[in-house]
Order: C-alpha cells, then structure tokens, then sequence
C-alpha cells in the first residue's frame, strides 16, 4: 500500500516530475502517482527508475496510475533525489502575511508578487515553521485556487498554517478555509513575541 | 535585480514546444484556401519553410515569421535565440534575409530594461546576419513571447526546397539536438543555465555559415529543425518527396546532457504529439537508452540546424567543411531510400 497519494492530474510537464521528486526527497517510501497524459506517464516512470525506484504502470478512465516503490536502501543514496533535497522546517522561524499582496502599488503585481513568493516558499529547501495569515492575507488559504496549492504543499512539508480567526469572520470566509487551522489572537501574539526570526509581509 | 529575474516563469511553454502539434496544424490548412498563382513559387501544403513569391526574372521575396515564449533566462539571450529561429526559415529556404520586424507581447509587470536587453540580442543577431531591423509591432500579454518576421531574397534557380531528396542522397544535420529537454530541464531546475551553456551557444548561432556550405554542393532537398523535432521535420521531407529514409541514431549529434536529463523525465509534452505525428516509423525499443535516444529524436528544437539531403558522393565532404564553416557538430544522420510502406527506420549505427 503506497503511504503518499500524488494527484498530478492537469499538471503541465516537468510539474509531475517536480513533485515526484519532493516527494520522494521527503523519504516517501511508496508513492501512488496519478496522471493524465502519456508525456507525464513516460517522465514519470523514466525519473524514478533513474532514481533507483521500481514502476508500475496501470492504465485507469482518463490517465494512469504510477506505483512508485524504492528498490531498498540503496535506492535510499539515488543521487537524483539527493540533489535536491528538502530540509525540515527551520524551528523558531515565523512568516506573518497580513494582506493577500507584497508591497503598496499597482494592485495587479502586489498579488502577482504573493503568488510567487508563496511558489518560492514551495520550491525553497528550507521552510518556516510557522506561517500566519492575518486581514486580506486569509484570502489566501480560502479563495485562491493557486495559493491553496502552494500553501498546502507547505503544510505537507510540516509548516503551521494558521488563519486568522477574527479575519475569518470579518471577510465571511470561515467556511472556505481550505488549509492550515484557525488561530485566535492570544496564540498568535505568543508565536510573534517567541519567535527567533520573523519575517512580516 | 535583473539576475533574479527568472524569465522562463514568464512562459508555460518553452521555445517551439510551444508550436501547434503538425496533425493539427495541417488539418486547420485544409480547411482554408490553398493560395496559387504563378508567382507563388512556395507551396502552403508540404510544411515548406518560407513563402517564396516571384518579384522578377532570377528574384524572388522569401518572408517567414517566428515567435515563442523564453526557453532561458538572460534576456539577452533569449532575444539572439529568438531573431536566429526567425531567420533560420530564409536561410532552409537557400536565401538570404534582408529586413525584419519585431514580434512582441510582454506582461505589464516586466521592467522595461529586460524588454530592452532582449531586443538587443535580437537587433545584434539581425545585424550578424548582414539584415536590418525596420518596425515591429507590441502587445501586452500574460506571457512573454518575441520573435520576428523576416523578409529575404532568393535566385528561385539556386533555392533549395523540402521536397527534392531522392534515393541515395544521405542526410546531413547541422547543428546537434536536445534543445526541448534542457529547456524543461532549466525551467523545473533540474540544471543550470550555465551546465547548458553548449545549447544555449548552439540556440543562438545562425544556420548563415552551414547555409552559404551546403550551397557549395548538390543540395536537392532542405529544411531547418524546429518544434516538430528532427523525426517531424525529416517526416515533412520524406512525404513531400515521397521517398522513405533510414535515420542513423548513434549518428545523430547530441547537445551535452540532453540524455542524461531525458532519463530524469525531463522530455517536453510536444514530443509526444510529433511521435503521433510521424506515422508509422520503425524504432529501435530494445532498452531504456532507446527509450531516451527516440525522446531526443522527436525532441521539439528551438533554433535547430539545418536538415539536408545532399548527392552521397559530397555528403562526407560537406559535413568536414561544416565543421569549419561554423557547424562544429555537423554529421551524416542516415540515408534516403526508395518509398517503401514505412517512412522511416531508425536504426543504430551508420549504413550506407
């Protein structure tokens, strides 16, 4: 039984090979890969036997499903993975988002800027341990279609994700929170005054 | 600030693995008027190059437009990569370009000196190329995408076309292949811009040099290789000349990690639909480096060589006055041959 499930449905490649390989820099030891097109399939399958994994291909309504196992300890070394791999959370460390943009200008690239700032959060090899979402900034973990993501895939990377709950209730969107739990203000105010090293954006 | 700027984000494909798959391609044509009148020396039909229009006795006006999202990330670059795919069309063609304008669309949020370095490099690669820039025309987009549409001249008695080869000619590639791996290996960080500094030199080298060679020699049938791959774009000239052709891939030059990346999945979603295009090609499929040599072979490439079917008696000589003619890497791919049932063998080693 594979321990991680990858749906890497209506990802453009290298997308599905880019989170094959996290996943498997994470220690992943058997991942459940689901794709929906052939190019996505053969790069797949090609980047983990590379890697040192064994692949087995079933075809499902729509795309296929990749059962991804390393071949043993070995595998373990793979050079492929070792690359790039993803460290744990930096302890101590917190991100404080307090509107849904970087910056005061054009609204356009403010929010242009967080969608890729929160991307390079993803794609960075180490990640806070803590990240807070305050006012506009819980648009983030509600609304957005891309951020959600991002921010999911830092949650699996062991980050806290905490919402705002004040904020929640002000904007309506207690509901749609999509990643990370609610905070109340107490908690919030003893992570800033703990924390070794706080970024507020 | 410049150098954190990562232009290939600016692009979800990357150089020509952004072009429109050739099925499609050809079945939209279908559907439209096929253009004919006697000065009309260029088919729209047979995947020909460049539109080819007779001015006066011996001159003829060849005009041909490119243009794509980055495939790198210094501007610079990518403006040189982009202006060289552009005047590679006049160049297969056998002319020579004399005027281009620029094709831009860019997103607002792009400082303006990117926009400025890459038309640089596009400027800098028309002036090499012994052509002018003389307009253009901008839009904004969500992605970036540049290019140019050139216009040349050619002695319609010396212009090479794509449907001359004939059985026995053996066929010469120009510039090595690999472009479309790298591209998504640098877009998904798998290498650095600097590890494929040989694709980004061979991207932005003008086919001027291999052109004004194979010129020199019998030529009878030519094109450039650009996103349909090497498999696609010789599939074009095989059909258009209704000959078949034995592709040689141990032959066949390979940019520096090309394989090396394909076997890390870094293979472009164009390949899959130039494999679906060429119909009915024999593969080698015996093991993994098959797999990864038949990637590279349909392999989309941005600002490939030139692809030539040349008399079998020069094609050896052609390619050592390639090597010093601006073609370092040129080589002898395989062989014409008579149509048969399959359009295409590829097979290991050379076979004459």
């Amino acid at each position: 039984m594979a321990d991680f499930g990858l749906d890497c449905r209506g990802l453009v490649c290298p997308e599905p090979v880019i989170r094959t390989k996290r996943a498997l820099a994470e220690g992943r030891k058997s991942l459940q890969i689901t794709v929906d097109n052939e190019t996505a399939r053969d790069n797949v399958s090609r980047f983990a036997r590379t890697s040192g994994c064994e692949v087995d291909v079933s075809e499902i309504e729509g795309g296929f499903v990749l059962s991804v196992t390393r071949a043993g300890s070995a595998a373990d070394e793979s050079a492929a993975v070792q690359a790039h791999e993803k460290r744990a959370p930096r302890s101590g460390s917190v991100i404080l988002v307090t509107a849904d943009e970087i910056g005061k200008g054009r609204r356009e690239l403010g929010t242009t800027l967080m969608k890729s700032f929160l991307y390079a959060c993803v794609e960075a090899d180490e990640v806070p341990a803590t990240m807070i979402f305050m006012n506009s900034g819980v648009r983030l973990v509600t609304e957005d279609d891309e951020t959600i993501a991002h921010v999911k895939t830092l949650e699996e990377r062991g980050v806290d994700i905490i919402a705002c709950g004040t904020c929640l209730d002000y904007y309506g969107l207690k509901e749609r929170l999509a990643s990370g739990r609610v905070g109340n203000m107490y908690e919030i105010q003893t992570m800033l005054i703990s924390a070794d090293n706080l970024v507020a954006l | 600030m410049t150098d954190s700027i990562r232009l290939t984000s600016y692009s979800r494909r990357a150089g020509c693995a952004a072009k429109v798959g050739p099925g499609d391609l050809q079945d939209i044509l279908s559907r439209l008027p096929e253009e004919s009148r006697p000065e009309l020396l260029s088919s729209t039909r047979n995947g020909e190059d460049a539109g080819v229009y007779l001015l006066s006795e011996g001159l003829a006006m060849v005009q041909t437009v490119d243009f794509f999202g980055p495939m790198v990330d210094d501007p610079y670059s990518f403006g040189q990569i982009a202006a060289a795919n552009a005047l590679s069309d006049i160049y297969a063609m056998g002319g020579k370009p004399l005027t281009s304008l620029n094709v831009v669309a860019y997103p607002c949020e792009l400082e303006l000196d990117i926009i400025e370095s890459m038309l640089r490099g596009g400027y800098d690669k028309v002036h090499e190329a012994g052509a002018v820039v003389v307009g253009g025309h901008t839009v904004h987009d969500e992605e970036l995408k540049y290019g140019m549409a050139v216009t040349g001249v050619v002695d319609p008695a010396r212009m090479t076309t794509i449907d001359g080869a004939r059985p026995g000619d053996l066929l010469v590639l120009t510039k090595p292949i690999g472009t479309g791996i790298l591209a998504t290996a640098l877009k998904a960080d798998f290498i650095s811009e600097k590890e494929i500094g040989e694709a980004i030199e061979s991207m932005c080298a003008l086919n001027a040099g291999a052109a004004g060679v194979l010129s020199r020699h019998e030529v009878s049938a030519c094109t450039d290789v650009t996103g349909f791959g090497l498999a696609g774009h010789l599939f074009e000239m095989l059909r258009a000349g209704n000959v078949s052709a034995e592709l040689w891939a141990d032959e066949v030059p390979l940019l520096e990690h090309a394989l090396e990346m394909a076997s890390m999945g870094m293979v472009p979603e164009g390949q899959f639909r130039n494999r679906r295009y060429v119909i009915g090609a024999e593969l080698p499929m015996n093991d993994d480096r098959d797999d990864l040599l038949v990637a590279c072979i349909y392999d989309p490439q941005t600002s490939g060589g030139l692809l030539a079917a040349i008399g079998a008696g020069q094609a050896d000589a052609a390619v050592e006055e390639l090597h010093g003619g601006g073609a370092p890497r040129a080589a002898v791919i395989g062989k014409v041959t008579p149509r048969s049932e399959k359009l295409l063998r590829v097979r290991h080693e050379r076979n004459d």
